[in-house]
C-alpha cells in the first residue's frame, strides 16, 4: 500500500515538471498583432469584410419597443456601473428601450453563461455583453442568435461570429502604445516593468498584452518585462498579487502596469503602503474616482481609459440601431447620438475613439 | 430501521411538498418557466452538478466531505486540453483525463484512511494542489477548436434530450441503487452511523472510504468533460465554488452531515429545488443577488423543519 501511496506521489510530482520546465508567459493571447509606429503618426487600416453573426429570422422590430439585458463581465466594480450608465443614459435618451443591467458577482465565465441562457429563455429583444472567455460565450450566444435575438458586444470580444457587431472602446494597439509610452516616459528606456492582469484568457486584456509586447519589441526595445500576474478584477488578490511582485524584485521593479480598473488603484495601494512612491511607477487602466487621490498625492503620473459611460452609451445606440436594420453588415460608420458618427473598422467592430489620459490637471473634471 | 425510514421519509415529503410549492409559484411568475424547452435546457445545466453531487451524498452518508471536487473538475478540464494537443486521439484523451481524476480522488481516499487525516482538512489540502496543478499545467492558456463530434456531450441532444442529461439520469438510477439496495450502500450508511461498530462488525470500512472518494474524483472527471464540451474551450478556473453548490444540494436533500443519512432522491429533490429557484427566481426577474438570498434561506428552512420532524424518528 505504501509503495502504491510512493508512485502516486512521483506520478503526480511528473505531471507538474512540464509546468516547471515552461518558460514563463507575458499573458498576451495568440492572435497576430499589429503594433502602431512609434512616432505619433497615424496609419490607415485597410477595411475588413463584415465579418459578425447574424440573427436567425428575427421579428421586426424597427421603431417599436425593445427589451434588452446587459451582462457585462460582473457587476459591481466601478467601470461596470459606469458602462451601466451609460447604456441606462441612452435607453433614456431614446425612449423605446427597457434595459436592465444584471450578470454574476464574480468575473466567472461559467455563471455569466448561466445569467445570458435564462435571458435567453426569458425572450429578451437584445443582449448586450462583456466577455469574460471569447471562445466560451460563443456557443450561448449563438444560441440567442438563433432565436432570433439581437447579439451586441462591448469591452471585451467574443468570437467575430457570435455576435453582430462589438463596440470597442479603443484599438488595442493604441491602448498600449499609449500605456506603453507612459511607462517609458516615466522609468526611462532601459526600466523593468511588471503586470498585473484580470486571467490570461480574459480577451481584451490579452490582446492588450500582447500588443504591449510587439510595441515595445518594436519602440522601446531596452525595456524588461518582469512578470505578469493574474488577479482576477478582484481588490485584494490585486493588492496581494502587486505587494508580491514589490517584495519578489525589489528594487529592480520601476513600474507596475494595472491591466483592470481593480488592479490599478490596488496596485497604487500597495506602493503607496510599500512606501515606493515615487521610486515605483504605476500606469494603468482605472476609473477617475479610483485613482483621485493616488493622482493628487502625485504617486501616479497617469491613468490610461476611455470613457465608460461613453462605451455603454454608444453600445445601446448601435443595439437600437441593428434593431431597428439602420445598421447592417458592410456599413462603414454608425450615428450613436451625442457621440456623433463612430467610424466601423475590422469588419464588425464599431471604434469609440482614441485612448484618453486622465493626469493631475484633467482628473477632477471627471466623476466616474 | 422502520422508525428512521419514517422520520427519512418525512424530509423527503417536505422536501417535495416545498418543491412543489415552489414550482408552482415560479410557473405562475413566468410563463416560459414550465415549458419543455426550459426545463430540457435546465438539465443540460444542472447535469454537471448534479453528476458531482450524486457522489458528495455517498461522500457526505459516510460523514466524511469532499471538497476538491472543483478542483478535480478543473484539472481533468485542462488535462483533457493539455494529452490532446500532445497529439492523443480526444476520446482517449478524455478518458485519460477522466482516470486521472480517479486517480486523484483515489489520492483523497488514500490520506483519508491511511494517514488519518480528518476529510475537511484533506480536501481543503486538495482543493489547493489540484488548483494549483491545474493553473501550473496549463499556464493559465486555454485549449480551443476541437472537433464537432466533441460538442456533442455537452451540446447536443440524443432522441430529443440533452445528452448530458441521459447520463445524469442514469447515474442517478445507478446511485440510487447502489445506496439503497446492495450491501455497499449498507456499509456505506453503516460507516457513517458509527465507523468503530462497523470497523468491529467486519465491514470493510476503509476499502468503502477508498472507493467512494474514488468516485467522487472518476464522476468529477466526467463533470469536467462535460463542462468542456458545453463551454468549447478549457479554463484552469472551471469548477470553482462546485463544491459547496454540491454539497448545498445533498444537506437539502435531507443527507446528515455527520453521515448515516441520506438518499438519493432525496439529493435529487433538493437539486431540482435549487435549479429551478436559479431559473425561475431570474425569469421571474429577480436578479441574481437575490437569487442566492432565496436559496439560502430555503437551505435553512428545509434544515429546520428537518430538525424539528427528526427528533422523534432519531432512534
Amino acid at each position: 500500500m505504501l509503495r502504491k501511496a510512493l508512485v502516486l506521489v512521483v506520478g503526480t510530482s511528473l505531471a507538474s515538471l512540464p509546468a516547471l520546465a515552461a518558460a514563463g508567459w507575458t499573458g498576451g493571447d495568440d492572435l497576430p498583432t499589429n503594433p502602431l509606429p512609434c512616432d505619433n503618426s497615424s496609419v490607415t487600416v485597410a477595411s475588413k469584410p463584415y465579418d459578425g453573426g447574424a440573427p436567425t429570422n428575427p421579428p421586426n422590430r424597427k421603431g417599436k419597443k425593445i427589451t434588452v439585458v446587459d451582462v457585462p463581465k460582473l457587476i459591481g466594480i466601478g467601470y461596470f456601473n459606469a458602462t451601466s450608465k451609460g447604456i441606462a443614459d441612452a435607453a433614456k435618451e431614446l425612449g423605446n428601450v427597457s434595459v436592465k443591467t444584471d450578470g454574476p458577482t464574480k468575473a466567472n465565465i461559467d455563471e455569466q453563461i448561466t445569467f445570458i441562457d435564462n435571458y435567453i429563455t426569458q425572450g429578451v429583444d437584445g443582449i448586450l455583453f462583456a466577455a469574460n472567455d471569447p471562445v466560451a460565450i460563443a456557443p450561448v450566444l449563438k444560441k440567442a442568435l438563433s432565436k432570433g435575438i439581437d447579439v451586441v458586444g462591448y469591452d471585451a470580444n467574443s468570437t467575430p461570429d457570435a455576435r453582430q457587431w462589438f463596440v470597442n472602446q479603443a484599438q488595442f494597439n493604441g491602448i498600449a502604445k499609449s500605456l506603453m509610452d507612459n511607462m517609458a516616459k516615466e522609468i526611462g528606456e532601459t526600466g523593468a516593468f511588471a503586470i498585473v492582469t484580470s486571467t490570461f484568457t480574459t480577451p481584451n486584456q490579452a490582446r492588450w498584452i500582447a500588443e504591449m509586447s510587439a510595441y515595445a519589441a518594436k519602440c522601446h526595445p531596452k525595456m524588461k518585462w518582469l512578470e505578469t500576474v493574474e488577479a482576477q478584477e478582484d481588490n485584494v488578490l490585486s493588492f496581494n498579487a502587486a505587494t508580491t511582485l514589490i517584495n519578489k524584485y525589489g528594487p529592480d521593479l520601476k513600474g507596475l502596469f494595472g491591466m483592470t480598473s481593480v488592479a490599478t488603484p490596488a496596485g497604487a495601494e500597495a506602493i503607496t503602503q510599500a512606501k515606493k512612491c515615487g521610486s515605483i511607477a504605476e500606469v494603468g487602466l482605472a476609473t477617475p474616482n479610483a485613482m483621485k487621490p493616488y493622482v493628487m498625492k502625485g504617486c501616479v503620473k497617469s491613468v490610461v481609459l476611455w470613457n465608460p459611460v461613453d462605451l455603454g452609451y454608444a453600445a445601446m445606440y448601435v443595439m437600437r440601431a441593428v434593431a431597428d436594420g439602420s445598421l447592417k453588415p458592410g456599413a462603414t460608420s454608425v450615428k450613436a447620438g451625442k457621440l456623433g458618427e463612430l467610424k466601423v473598422v475590422n469588419g464588425s467592430e464599431i471604434l469609440l475613439g482614441p485612448p484618453f489620459v486622465y493626469t493631475k490637471d484633467n482628473i477632477n473634471n471627471f466623476d466616474f | 430501521m422502520r422508525l428512521s425510514f419514517r422520520s427519512l421519509l418525512r424530509h423527503e415529503a417536505v422536501l417535495a411538498v416545498l418543491m412543489i410549492v415552489a414550482l408552482l409559484v415560479l410557473a405562475h411568475q413566468s410563463d416560459r418557466f414550465f415549458t419543455t424547452a426550459n426545463i430540457l435546457n435546465q438539465g443540460r445545466l444542472v447535469s454537471e452538478l448534479g453528476l458531482v453531487a450524486l457522489t458528495m451524498t455517498f461522500v457526505i452518508v459516510t460523514g466524511g466531505i469532499d471538497l476538491s471536487v472543483g478542483s478535480i473538475l478543473g484539472l481533468v478540464a485542462i488535462l483533457i486540453g493539455v494529452f490532446w494537443k500532445a497529439g492523443i486521439l480526444l476520446p482517449l484523451a478524455v478518458l485519460l483525463a477522466v482516470c486521472v481524476g480517479g486517480l486523484a480522488g483515489f489520492v483523497n481516499g488514500l490520506i483519508i484512511t491511511r494517514f488519518r487525516v480528518p476529510p475537511l482538512i484533506t480536501t481543503l489540502a486538495t482543493l489547493a494542489l489540484y488548483r494549483g496543478l491545474a493553473e501550473g499545467i496549463s499556464e493559465s492558456r486555454s485549449v480551443r477548436g476541437y472537433p464537432e463530434y466533441f460538442y456533442v456531450l455537452g451540446q447536443g441532444e440524443v432522441g430529443g434530450m440533452p445528452t448530458q442529461l441521459w447520463l445524469l439520469l442514469a447515474a442517478m438510477i445507478v446511485a440510487g441503487v447502489v445506496l439503497g439496495r446492495t450491501t455497499f450502500g449498507r456499509a456505506t450508511y453503516a460507516v457513517g452511523a458509527n465507523e468503530t461498530a462497523a470497523r468491529f462488525s467486519g465491514v470493510a470500512v476503509d476499502r468503502t472510504k477508498v472507493l467512494i472518494y474514488t468516485a467522487s474524483g472518476l464522476v468529477a472527471g466526467l463533470a469536467g468533460a462535460i463542462l468542456v464540451s458545453r463551454v468549447s474551450t478549457t479554463r484552469s478556473d472551471m469548477g470553482m465554488g462546485l463544491e459547496l453548490d454540491a454539497i448545498t444540494a445533498v444537506v437539502l436533500g435531507g443527507t446528515s452531515i455527520f453521515g448515516g443519512r441520506g438518499t438519493v432522491a432525496g439529493t435529487v429533490l433538493g437539486l431540482v429545488l435549487i435549479q429551478a429557484l436559479r431559473n425561475g427566481l431570474a425569469l421571474a426577474g429577480v436578479k441574481g443577488d437575490g437569487t442566492i438570498v432565496v436559496i439560502g434561506f430555503v437551505l435553512i428552512l428545509a434544515i429546520l423543519v428537518t430538525n424539528i420532524f427528526g427528533r422523534d424518528g432519531d432512534g
